[in-house]
């Protein structure tokens, strides 16, 4: 080789082939703590509890206090209510568990179809983009309203009138509208050249989705996938406006019964307490993929 | 290191609970009902005159209510200019109308001039902290457990629940609760109706609990449920105008002893002025023409027991 | 020549939009033989990579694979694609695969083949070009050498009749090139006809039996490589290759 000057060496690529040190990337709060050592830890403590011990201390001790608390935290009406409330909180999770499934299911046909190529399947990609403009738009709310007092109301033979089976199609419907672009933007955002190498390799356009776009579109879009799956969740207490007691709706009634909010808090918890799990999971899910995914920069 | 920070973080937050409340000024707890006034008014225009700033808006008379108002609680239909559908409670008119007409007017005030109405949601009635009004009238029901939220007036109706239905249903023709047991039944939210078919029917079906009573009647139409529960009055006006084919099947205990009463924030003097004012009422026979007026062709049903 | 040759490429034009990127390039390449396409970025080499298996669409021209054209209308792309295997610069593996399923996921879904034929293959590959160990683990336990090197013993499996390589060695670091070139030469030395996109000129000159030096669209000058690197008759090919002198590529 003629000249004397080392090449420059290879610069990684932007925004994606960074790999973090190895080790405990879980809680990012408390990352710098670690990094700065003991002086920087007890200045972090002292401000944590100063500020928080300001807040309680100015919330207690504010002069609507005591009546905040027997409305909204009231022990009696809460060990009263929060055993009904987790009782009927079942139906909610029977309903949004099996809402999840078809959802995730519909929302990816739509997405692939809205991705389809070609123009023989223009009328495939327009039937998408309509679905998901009409679902987006109308509030789920109104959604479940009128399938679930319009549909029964037809008094067609063979429509069903469970309150519940059209809870979960009614949340279906509009949850798939959603999910599908989030499933479009996974699937956007895999790098042309997977599918060049897929393609190359002389593989389907179709088998090209299955085996190389879908896994790698589904596993980057994991958070916004729950973020999804969570909004499900809560909206599962809608089926509540057709008449049918789940969690909300028992919360309610106890709420009337003793003019009291405390019930509400309740359930509050509930949710809190199974969200917060499927939160970390997923983070531990998006971690792993992380790293695997460091490596299509092809460094 | 996580661990301590989360320990930390947590004990400061017990610490901060368990610190002594202070002593607040104004509003903590219920007292008794019959309020705080210095002196004994004799009469209801004396009792409000001598609690004049415990008025809402001094000089007027704020009293909240649903919208929409809805008959025969409430009738005269709809003013231009008020924000109330259906009914506009100044008008006067329907019984909760003519009975706060009564009151007003014993208590001194001009009907309606001096007298304001506001809208207000079942949940406002009784949310904590300071109130839009002087005292809640929608049809109210008094329980024991709501008490500690807000003082009640006395009873200014006592209130029998009812079952209405259509001509056809399986409980169309029911004459004891025995009959029931296997019917689906609906009751609004927030009501002592719900009450009865949990407590006192316990039919084999869970009860269908709405949010307001058109979507109820929406599904009794549907044939989703059999009949639904709600006070007597509402249910013949129910069945007169809402259902199509309607039937008021019937009453449940004729001695009930349930009641409305109108809901003041905790530790209002108002109560006593208000409960002079109805006093009155039930002694020089009003209160009772007041329903001859606007419920009398709505309390006869067969009870059902 | 009596056999067809094992590439021929006719006055093929290529233009994205309103850009006219390959002006009509004339190349032949037989059965064995390596060719080593050099010039400037944005000269079309990628692109003319691109043509050869389809994976863009051609404007004008025709490409014939074996004597085949598979520029005709009705060719079964799919099945064309099979048999030139191509291997780009980066983001080449499937980076939620295992070395293993990237190398037999072609043979399985493309060419039919059961697993355990695929797997023995594949293993065999691995082993001989030293990723054995490797097989089991993601793309993102390798170097970017090794990477590269599954890459194209993934190419490999299918059972190409040609390999094009475009720029293969440009995303790594120099201490993992060697590995890499040294995979391509055994290539070579086993007789796979190959057209190899590269900056790498030194390996170029080693290893290619002939150089296409493309410039603007065209292929400018072709020649072996003592004619290209010693002697090359254009301007622009003397200005091109004083560049890389001047970058100390060469």
């Amino acid at each position: 080789m003629i000249g004397g000057e080392s090449p420059e060496k290879y610069q990684p690529l932007p925004g994606g082939s960074y790999t973090p040190p190895s080790g405990d990337r879980g809680s990012k709060i408390l990352a710098p703590l670690k990094a700065e050592g003991a002086r920087s830890v007890t200045i972090a403590v002292v401000s944590t509890v100063v500020v928080f011990g300001l807040l309680a201390f100015a919330i207690l001790n504010s002069s609507g206090w005591p009546q905040i608390k027997e409305a909204f935290f009231d022990p009696m009406v809460f060990r009263e209510s929060l055993g009904k409330i987790m009782e009927k909180f079942t139906r909610n999770v029977f309903i949004f568990l099996v809402a999840e499934v078809f959802v995730l299911i519909l929302a990816m046909i739509l997405a692939v179809m809205r991705s389809l190529r070609g123009p023989v399947f223009t009328p495939l990609r327009i039937l998408a983009a309509a679905y998901t403009d009409l679902f987006r738009a109308v509030p789920t709310i109104l959604v479940i309203f009128l399938l679930g007092f319009g549909a029964p109301a037809l008094q067609i033979k063979g429509v069903p009138h469970s309150d519940i089976f059209w809870a979960i199609v009614a949340l279906v419907l509009v949850y798939s509208a959603y999910v599908a672009e989030v499933y479009r933007a996974g699937i956007q955002s895999v790098h042309p050249s997977q599918v060049a190498s897929a393609r190359a390799l002389g593989l389907t356009r179709g088998k090209t989705m299955r085996f190389v776009v879908v896994p790698q579109a589904v596993r980057r879009v994991l958070p916004p996938l729950l973020n999804d799956f969570i909004g499900l969740q809560k909206d599962s207490a809608l089926v509540g406006i057709l008449g049918y007691t789940e969690a909300l709706r028992q919360a309610q009634i106890i709420s009337a019964a003793n003019f009291d909010f405390t019930p509400y808090v309740a359930l509050a918890l509930v949710y809190i307490v199974i969200t917060i799990p499927e939160a970390r999971f997923v983070d531990w899910l998006v971690a792993r993929d992380q790293r695997r995914r460091q490596v299509a920069g092809g460094v | 290191m996580r661990k301590l920070f989360a320990f930390l973080v947590v004990g400061s937050l017990l610490f901060a609970a368990c610190a002594e409340d202070n002593p607040t000024i104004g509003g903590t707890g219920a007292t008794a009902t019959g309020g705080t006034g210095a002196t004994t008014s004799a009469t209801a225009t004396d009792c409000a005159a001598a609690n004049a700033d415990a008025f809402k808006s001094p000089g007027t008379l704020t009293i909240g209510t649903g919208n929409p108002a809805f008959p025969p609680w409430w009738e005269g239909g709809t003013s231009d200019g008020s924000e109330f559908e259906f009914n506009d409670p100044a008008k006067g008119e329907g019984y909760e109308g003519a009975v706060a007409a009564e009151v007003a007017t014993r208590m001194g005030f001009t009907f309606p001039d001096q007298v304001t109405f506001v809208p207000v949601s079942f949940n406002k009635s009784f949310a904590p902290g300071p109130k839009d009004f002087d005292f809640v009238l929608q049809q109210i029901s008094y329980k024991p457990e709501r008490d500690d939220a807000v003082d009640f007036g006395e009873s200014y109706y006592n209130v029998n629940q009812a079952l209405v239905s259509a001509e056809g249903t399986s409980v169309a023709d029911a004459t004891t609760i025995e009959d029931l047991k296997d019917a689906k039944l609906g009751a609004p939210i927030g009501t002592t109706s719900l009450d009865v078919i949990t407590e006192q029917i316990q039919p084999s079906q869970e009860p269908a609990v709405y949010d307001d009573l058109a979507q109820a009647v929406t599904d009794l139409q549907n044939g989703d449920i059999d009949g639904i529960v709600v006070d007597l009055p509402t249910a013949f006006f129910m069945a007169a105008v809402q259902i199509k084919h309607g039937v008021v099947v019937g009453q449940f205990g004729a001695e009930s002893d349930e009641y409305f009463a109108m809901a003041f924030e905790t530790g209002s003097p108002l109560v006593e002025c208000v409960n002079l004012a109805l006093d009155e009422m039930e002694s020089d026979g009003t209160l009772d023409d007041i329903e001859q007026q606007w419920l009398a062709d709505k309390t006869n049903a067969p009870v059902l027991d | 020549m009596a056999a067809a040759a094992a590439l021929r490429i006719e006055d093929l034009h290529k233009s994205f939009d309103r850009l006219e990127v390959l002006k009509g390039i004339d190349l032949e390449v037989d059965e064995h033989e390596v060719v080593g396409l050099i010039g400037a970025s944005g000269s079309g080499k990628s692109t003319l990579l691109r043509c050869i298996n389809l994976l863009e669409p051609v404007n004008a021209g025709r490409v014939f694979i074996e004597g085949e054209e598979i520029t005709a209308r009705g060719v079964d792309v799919n099945r064309i694609r099979q048999r030139v295997g191509i291997v780009f610069q980066a983001f080449n593996l499937f980076p939620h695969m295992t070395v293993l399923r990237n190398v037999t996921l072609g043979p399985i879904e493309a060419l039919g083949e059961s697993r355990s034929e695929a797997e023995a293959q594949a293993t065999e590959l691995l082993q001989r070009f030293g990723l054995a160990d490797k097989r089991d683990d993601y793309p993102d336990r390798l170097s970017g050498g090794q990477q590269q090197r599954v890459a194209i013993v993934r190419a490999l499996a299918m059972k190409p009749d040609v390999m094009l390589l475009d720029e293969v060695t440009s995303a790594l670091d120099p201490e993992l090139v060697a590995e890499v070139l040294n995979v391509i030469r055994e290539l070579a030395a086993g007789g796979m006809t190959m057209v190899i996109a590269t900056h790498e000129m030194g390996f170029a000159r080693d290893i290619a039996n002939r150089i296409g030096f493309l410039d603007a669209g065209v292929i400018l000058e072709e020649g072996s490589p003592e004619e290209i690197f010693s002697s090359p008759r254009e301007e622009r090919t003397q200005r091109f290759l004083q560049s890389i002198i001047d970058a100390g590529r060469m």
